[in-house]
């Protein structure tokens, strides 16, 4: 079935999901990783709900960006909130390699080579 | 009264007539026996001059008195032939006087009746005994004849004033026939939009000229308004068609741009994109006065959240409402549109009518008769006209565009919608000092929520390399569950749900959707629209994933592949990242 382009988009508007800011003096890096420090509770935001989610395990800010399908800058603004409300935590991800069990070079390799062939 | 002076004349002149005869000779007798009397004692001396006087004496009174009988006898008879004269006078008189009594008491009436009765004068006259006097014969002809004259021409009057009359109520019930039903009927068939020539071959009307000139004229002119009022309408929603057109494709383009340029331009888009929508909502409201359509329609359910930010972020002081909703109920997608523009309009309302620095607050509460959404302000209270005047409004009883008032349309919007989805608006006082509005958006809007698609469709997108091609569908998708999502576990789902029934569906189903699609409680499988379409993405993807089928393994622990698919994607969308940070961060690996 073929859809006007027009109905594929969604009603909420980038503005609403910041409150209309759209600045951060945040030190979030694009490869910071975050990870929740609480479960989501009911009345919040469902995009703090889905980061809250997301980052069970340590997940880097844009990849969360890339789950919600959100600008980056607007994944740093909603994080910030987070991080001020302590619901989150930010780690570097030099020190959260460990952690998070990166997969071996070999297979990085691969798909890197798979994805410059894009 | 002459009648007893003359009747004592008469008897005067019959005694004087009656004293006469005997009179002088009784005096002649008498003075001749005085004389001789007189000759028998006068003296003898003087005898014969006594005798000679008396003589002369007598015949001188003899004389006289001859004299004075014959004049009296000639008097008596001049008397007697005036008596008779008189007397003729009065016969003819007393017989005028009985004719003309005759004529009046008699003959008028009669000659009278017969002639108002209808008869011809001239007949009526010849069987009547006339009159014997010439004059009163005349008199009567002439007045017979202008009785006559003049009864016919009461009667031509008569006739005159009865077609006037029967001509005026003939006027008069065509005029309330074409007043109370022609009329009514055919202002109704041309509001429809019948054409004056329809309606003046369908109705009967007038048969007098210048009713029919008027009423024609009329309708004339009615139907010319209407149809420039129905092209003005129509103008003005095919423009405003088009202005919608152009404003959601604005939007599309603003969201695409907020997604491809960086930080430093990222306020100033924002700025655009809320000006844009706000000028959609200005659109919208005028397009749907103008019986157009909304800008846009949604194919798919749109949860509370999704449709509460999508309605305050039309309005100016998007800043000032406070939103309250813990509901994940969603709306369905063919009256979400309508409900945001209610909820926009009423939001906007609010927020106009309250001082710049209080705080609109929406509340949402989910009841059994419908999704229960309170918006309140804090401003000044409505005065009752105020609120009578906003009530009326949003009942949406009165549609007519001739009810506006300037620039406040958007109340009439509010009823007008209302009306469409059933939806109903009513206003109370506030517990804040202001006014609040209770918005009951009735179940049958509320948009089932076992969705099989919807539970799938993100797990596939998380277990799948997205492509740009795949991304539409999953934006769509994501709202609709915002918790079901791939990374959710089913335990971490069961507790994040609020505890409503029906919110237990979704859990139910999402688990088993992943293997083979949804079924409702009582075992009947469920086949939602382009469920065979997920099926078949999920089945091609299957070989490129390692681990697809599983939801509690796909969610947290995404294997590498995916992962870094993410990332790549995240930094290529975040659009900032130059090439040669990405071959840094990508550097060590390799």
């Amino acid at each position: 079935m073929i859809r006007k382009p027009v109905d594929l988009g969604d009603p909420d508007r980038l503005y609403m999901v910041t409150g209309g800011r759209s600045e951060t003096d945040s030190s979030l890096d694009l490869v910071t990783l975050i990870v929740s420090e609480c479960e989501p509770t009911t009345g919040m935001q469902s995009e703090h709900v889905r980061i809250l989610e997301l980052c069970r395990h340590p997940t880097a800010v844009v990849e969360i960006a890339a789950e919600l399908r959100l600008p980056i800058t607007v994944v740093r603004i909603l994080l910030d909130d987070l991080c001020a409300l302590g619901k989150v935590s930010a780690r570097h991800p030099r020190a959260a390699a460990s952690v998070a069990g990166l997969p071996e070079t070999a297979l990085l390799q691969e798909v890197l080579h798979g994805l410059r062939n894009l | 009264m002459p009648m007893p002076a003359r009747s004592r004349q008469r008897r005067s002149a019959e005694r004087a007539a009656s004293a006469s005869p005997f009179a002088p000779t009784a005096t002649l007798i008498l003075t001749a026996a005085g004389a001789a009397a007189a000759v028998a004692l006068a003296p003898a001396e003087g005898r014969r001059w006594v005798l000679g006087t008396v003589v002369v004496a007598w015949v001188c009174i003899a004389v006289v008195v001859g004299r004075a009988s014959a004049l009296l006898r000639r008097a008596n008879r001049r008397a007697a032939a005036q008596g008779g004269e008189l007397e003729t006078a009065r016969s003819a008189w007393q017989h005028q006087v009985a004719e003309t009594s005759r004529l009046v008491d008699v003959i008028l009436p009669d000659v009278t009746r017969q002639v108002r009765g209808g008869g011809d004068a001239k007949q009526v006259l010849s069987a009547v005994a006339l009159p014997s006097d010439p004059h009163l014969q005349q008199l009567l002809r002439m007045v017979a004849g202008e009785l006559s004259a003049s009864v016919e021409r009461a009667r031509e009057a008569e006739a005159g004033l009865e077609g006037v009359r029967e001509r005026l109520e003939r006027g008069t019930a065509e005029l309330r026939r074409l007043t109370e039903e022609t009329l009514p009927a055919a202002v109704a068939l041309l509001r429809e939009g019948g054409s004056a020539d329809t309606v003046f071959a369908r109705f009967d009307w007038p048969q007098d000229a210048l009713l029919r000139s008027a009423a024609e004229r009329l309708i004339r002119e009615l139907a010319y308004s209407e149809r420039r009022s129905a092209a003005a309408q129509a103008t003005s929603a095919k423009a405003l068609s088009r202005v919608q057109a152009k404003t959601v494709s604005m939007l599309a383009d603003l969201r695409e741009m907020q997604e491809r340029h960086g930080e430093e331009v990222f306020g100033d888009l924002l700025r655009l994109d809320h000006s844009t929508s706000q000028l959609g909502l200005m659109t919208d409201r005028l397009a749907l006065l103008m019986d157009g359509r909304s800008s846009r329609v949604w194919n798919k359910p749109i949860v509370m959240e999704s449709i509460l930010r999508g309605a305050v972020g039309r309005i100016d002081a998007y800043r000032r409402v406070r939103l309250h909703s813990s509901s994940r109920a969603a709306i369905s997608g063919f009256a979400a549109e309508g409900v945001m523009h209610l909820l926009a309009e009423l939001m906007d309302n609010a927020a106009n009518f309250s001082p710049p620095v209080d705080e609109v607050h929406v509340y949402v509460e989910e009841r059994s008769a419908g999704l229960v959404v309170t918006i309140e302000d804090s401003g000044l209270k409505m005065s009752d006209a105020a609120m009578r005047r906003a009530v009326e409004s949003v009942s949406g009883r009165v549609t007519d565009l001739a009810s506006l008032q300037g620039t406040r349309v958007g109340l009439s919007v509010v009823g007008r919608l209302a009306v469409k989805y059933g939806i109903s608006v009513s206003y109370r006082p506030s517990s804040r000092g202001g006014t609040g509005v209770v918005v009951l958006i009735p179940p049958q809007l509320i948009a089932q929520r076992h969705e099989p698609v919807t539970a799938e469709r993100p797990r596939q997108a998380a277990s799948a390399p997205r492509t740009p091609a795949d991304r539409p569908r999953a934006v769509r998708s994501a709202p609709a569950a915002p918790l079901s999502t791939a990374a959710t576990t089913p335990t971490s789902t069961a507790a994040t749900t609020p505890t409503s029934t029906a919110a237990t569906t979704p859990t139910s189903t999402s688990s088993e959707s992943a293997g083979r699609g949804g079924a409702t409680p009582n075992g009947l499988p469920i086949r939602s629209p382009g469920r065979a379409m997920a099926e078949a993405e999920r089945i091609r993807h299957k070989p490129a994933a390692q681990k697809p089928a599983d939801p509690g393994e796909s969610g947290p622990a995404r294997d590498a592949g995916t992962r870094f698919g993410a990332f790549h994607l995240g930094r290529r969308r975040a659009g900032g990242a130059p090439p040669d940070e990405d071959a840094r961060s990508t550097a060590p690996e390799a």
